[in-house]
């Protein structure tokens, strides 16, 4: 051993220049990528709207900003806010944590908060084409509204005497007060929309008439016949359909059942609980309201939240329960219900009742109301039937309709009509479909054919399609867009804190008797206070979109991710190695590996 | 301030004292209560350390390396079976020169499975370049852990304190705990040669090819040699300002023993019993303890054992096929010594995976080797039951 002299090499191992000369990016097979990808909520909306975009904005403090993206696919989000069955929230992934993003009700703020504001200016009017819309249901307001937004002229013909259809006549005032729907169609109105109330098309104007004078006509007349039971005794003074009677209430009249009236509810589904709640408001003391339903709580179709509610105001549920008589005795009626249980699952994928064997359950009521369905009644339009009811609509929403002599007059459709699923939801981006299809066909008359295909402007592989797509316009920076859906093995949950959803405040829990309740169809759902919705769309993930958590750039080994001024990330491809620590540290999946391609 | 405190803990207040920036630990019996005090020291803010959670032994020395390759000073606790899982990174904190402390309670290796005492596992590391320092009591346990981050830092070396399971790092007893303001003058704050830095990058650890390799391994064994000197410049500091030392090797009444126990952590002190109770009859028996065991203080103990006739090395662990380990080094250092002055030694194996041993056992060991000629063998088995 050298004592006197030691070596002159470095006591460790250390080079004495700067190692960037080495390019060890060279040695990789696989590099990341930044993507916007698709966050599972957007792809679940029926409607389409960018909900993690909105979300994004609402974190960001630019509210006006998140409005006015969520009303680019929603014409009335404080209407779905209220009424849609939120299936976004079904594929939250941070129901993996703690529970989902309360979506329905950061909505129902927002387009509340449009409600409080001043009314949209006219849309401009862009192109000579106008649009006749036949019906004022969701579907129809929401084709109405994308095609003035568009540029068109747009006049809505409405049987009734006041827009709204089924929003208006089905949904009780309960659960979407009416002023709440009167602003939204003031809104729609106020672009430019032209609303003719009290004119059935088919009689006044008469078909003929409609399409001689519009370029286009979208047909959205829903499905507004109350399914009959076919049982012996429907036709007894006392048994109703629920649909008549939730009409007759919601438009106004409002008797009173008196006390001790014992009504019984048949069906499962949404117009089921609406017909029960809004009985048991009209009720006496003693007032009972019992839903009959041939399978179990489980397979009800009604949204499980309204089932809640209607359980909570003291609905009584029977069920594997199916009518098969029923008869008018000592001044009331008797319900002969055979005893079902669950079989194999039919094509709905539910179980199928059948018949137990058991005794029947003779149930005594003073009012049946019948809610198993509705119907498409076409009356007065010339339209083909198909054997299911209903017209047949393609992809862009166009019927295979003649046009009674003018050229060029295209028949859409869209909503119940169509054979769309029966959701106030899906309706929306029926119209919305059937807009886009219009705007195409038009456009291509005059020679602008647009490339894209419907499954190009899908979000996700099963969405809805995007107007903001068709139209070309986003205005949320998109980092090389990806149209793949996040899933919960892509997000890194380690990163995010636990903070418990929201709940929506409700005005009544139980009462016994709600005669002379003055407030009986005041709002029950109160949803959540504007702060309260502003804590809650952070608690979104930000599903496979960067927001710059600057994670990457912590766990990458080789310093090889940096951020230029303007906050964005750049990776330096000459030095990352191809680890993959930034795509699996990402919490959101917002970075993606890819395969090197061999120059 | 003094504080009855069990061993672990010992460890946790120096720790704390020391103002580490970075704990990276995973938890084993009987260490786990060394990192959990840190952890709540790390969550109360009473300390203002990074406090890393790792999924093995191999990581959390891992992270040690890099929090002490970025200018932190480091600490790790262990224990057995994951500072065998720790190897490979032993060799690495080491060779890269990183003044990483750790405490490491002596653990047998299993199987058979045995959470106890044994000091099998961290001689078992002695190849790696570690400073291993053998405490005997809790007072010591911390004191020699503030030591170890001055020593560390000076020679640029990693320091192992060495605890006995249970006997020390599960019994309380009654620890001064210093003064931080005195702590912080005795330590400074670490400033190493070269830390990393993304502005001036420069690459750590790569390779080295056979032309200059050597030379770094001689600078290696250069920082070992300078080791033992060091470490007395720093006890002596210590002691100016806490009134404690204890030397790398401690000579207890050798003057004119015919017989000298050489042992090292909790043994010792059941082992000054004896010598005191055996002068106390006329018998002249004395004790070296051995605290500082790599670099292995060779010169010391030669110096602590001229004279004596015979040496009884007292074992608590295992070099299979060999013996005691403290016996077989001990053994290499006395062989420079002229043949006239070596003293004979006996190495017993003793205590291993926690078995007791009591002031009997020693007197026993005394009798037995007063009884003995030239030892037949190198490994003397104590209390192996028929």
């Amino acid at each position: 051993m050298p004592d006197s002299r030691p070596p002159r090499t470095p006591h460790v191992s250390v080079s004495d220049r700067t190692t960037e000369g080495n390019r060890t990016g060279s040695w990789k097979y696989l590099h990341p990528e930044y993507h916007d990808r698709v966050a599972p909520c957007r792809e679940r909306c029926p409607v389409g709207v960018d909900i993690e975009g909105y979300l994004s904005l609402l974190r960001a403090g630019r509210i006006d900003d998140a409005c006015d993206l969520l009303l680019r696919e929603n014409p009335i989000p404080a209407v779905t806010g209220r009424v849609c069955d939120h299936r976004c929230e079904g594929g939250c992934n941070r129901a993996q944590l703690d529970g989902a993003v309360a979506i329905h009700a950061i909505e129902r703020a927002l387009g509340d908060r449009v409600l409080d504001g001043p009314l949209p200016p006219p849309a401009e009017r862009r192109h000579a084409e106008s649009v006749a819309i036949v019906g004022s249901g969701p579907a129809g307001l929401a084709c109405a509204y994308h095609l003035v937004r568009l540029g068109y002229g747009v006049t809505v013909f409405e049987r009734d005497e006041r827009p709204g259809g089924m929003l208006r006549q089905g949904i009780p005032a309960y659960r979407l007060p009416r002023p709440v729907l009167d602003r939204e169609i003031e809104r729609i109105e106020a672009l430019g929309v032209v609303f003719h109330c009290n004119a059935e098309v088919g009689r006044a104007p008469s078909w003929p008439a409609l399409v001689g004078a519009f370029d286009a006509v979208f047909v959205g007349i829903g499905a507004q016949r109350g399914r009959r039971l076919g049982v012996p005794g429907e036709a007894l003074p006392g048994v109703r359909q629920g649909l008549e009677f939730l009409r007759a209430v919601n438009e106004g009249g409002h008797p009173d059942l008196g006390d001790d009236h014992r009504v019984l509810v048949v069906g499962g589904g949404n117009t089921a609980m609406d017909c029960a709640r809004t009985a048991l408001r009209l009720g006496g003391r003693g007032t009972t309201v019992t839903v009959v339903y041939r399978r179990t709580r489980e397979e009800m179709p009604a949204i499980a939240d309204e089932v809640a509610d209607a359980e909570r105001e003291g609905v009584r549920f029977c069920f594997l329960a199916a009518p098969e008589e029923i008869v008018a005795t000592h001044g009331h009626l008797v319900v002969a219900c055979g005893r079902m249980e669950l079989g194999q699952k039919d094509a709905s994928g539910r179980r199928r009742p059948i018949p137990s064997g058991e005794e029947p359950l003779l149930l005594e009521a003073d009012t049946v109301l019948l809610a198993i369905g509705e119907e498409v009644s076409l009356d007065g339009l010339p339209l083909t039937p198909r054997t299911e009811g209903g017209i047949h609509a393609n992809a862009w929403g166009a019927t295979a309709e003649t046009t009674d002599g003018r050229v060029g007059v295209a028949v859409f459709g869209g909503g119940d009509v169509t054979g769309d699923e029966r959701t106030v939801a899906h309706a929306l981006a029926a119209g919305k479909r059937a807009a886009i299809g219009i705007d195409r066909q038009f456009r291509a008359r005059q020679g602008v054919m647009p490339p894209l295909e419907p499954e190009a402007l899908r979000i996700g592989e099963q969405g809805a399609p995007s107007m903001t797509r068709w139209r070309g316009d986003d205005p949320i920076r998109r980092v090389a867009p990806l149209n793949e859906v996040v899933r919960p093995r892509d997000i890194n949950l380690a990163d995010f804190a636990r903070a418990p959803r929201h709940r929506d405040r409700h005005a009544v829990s139980r009462r016994r008797s709600w005669s002379h309740a003055p407030d009986g169809f005041a709002e029950v759902n109160l949803g959540l206070a504007a702060e309260e919705a502003l804590a809650e769309a952070a608690r979104c993930f930000e599903c496979g979109v960067c927001n710059e958590c600057a994670l990457c750039m912590l766990y990458c080994a080789d310093v090889a991710i940096s951020r230029d001024p303007a906050g964005r990330f750049a990776i330096d491809l000459d030095h990352c190695k191809g680890c993959g620590v930034c795509a699996a540290e990402c919490p959101r999946g917002a970075i993606m590996m890819s395969l090197e391609v061999p120059s | 301030m003094k504080k009855v405190i069990v061993g672990n803990h010992a460890v946790s207040w120096a720790v704390k004292l020391a103002r580490t920036e970075v704990i990276s630990a995973y938890p084993i019996t009987p260490q786990t209560q060394v990192v959990e005090e840190l952890s709540e020291m790390c969550a109360s803010g009473a300390l203002a350390a990074r406090f890393i959670k790792v999924e093995s032994e191999h990581s959390a020395m891992a992270a040690c390396v890099g929090a002490s390759a970025a200018g932190a000073r480091a600490f790790t606790a262990t224990s057995s079976q994951g500072l065998a899982l720790m190897h490979e990174m032993l060799h690495w904190a080491a060779s890269a020169r990183h003044p990483i402390v750790m405490a490491n309670v002596n653990r047998a290796l299993g199987p058979g499975w045995n959470i106890w005492a044994d000091q099998s596992d961290s001689l078992s590391q002695r190849d790696t370049g570690w400073i291993q320092l053998y405490c005997e009591t809790n007072q010591e346990v911390l004191d020699s852990t503030l030591m170890a981050f001055r020593l560390a830092e000076l020679v640029e070396l990693p320091v192992m304190i060495v605890l006995d399971a249970f006997y020390l790092s599960h019994t309380s007893e009654p620890v001064d705990i210093p003064d931080p303001v005195l702590v912080d003058r005795f330590l400074p704050k670490r400033e190493p040669r070269f830390r990393l830095d993304v502005k001036d990058p420069h690459a750590f650890g790569a390779l080295v090819r056979p032309d200059d390799f050597l030379e770094m391994r001689w600078h290696l064994q250069d920082a070992m040699r300078r080791v033992q000197p060091t470490l007395e410049r720093v006890e002596d500091e210590f002691a100016a300002l806490f009134g404690r030392r204890y030397g790398a090797v401690e000579s207890y009444r050798t003057t004119d023993a015919r017989l000298i126990l050489v042992t090292s952590g909790t043994i010792t002190s059941t082992a000054r019993e004896v010598v005191d109770a055996a002068w106390d009859r006329g018998e002249a028996i004395g004790l070296v303890k051995v605290k500082l065991f790599r670099p292995f203080p060779a010169a010391a103990l030669r110096d602590a054992l001229c004279g004596a006739e015979r040496v009884a090395v007292l074992d608590r662990n295992l070099s299979p096929g060999v013996g005691g380990i403290f016996a077989q080094e001990l053994r290499a250092a006395l062989y420079d010594m002229p043949p006239e002055d070596r003293p004979m030694v006996y190495g017993y194996v003793l205590g291993l995976g926690g078995r007791d041993v009591t002031p009997q056992t020693l007197e026993d060991i005394i009798d037995r080797t007063d009884d003995m000629g030239v030892p037949d063998r190198a490994d003397l088995w104590v209390g192996v039951k028929a």
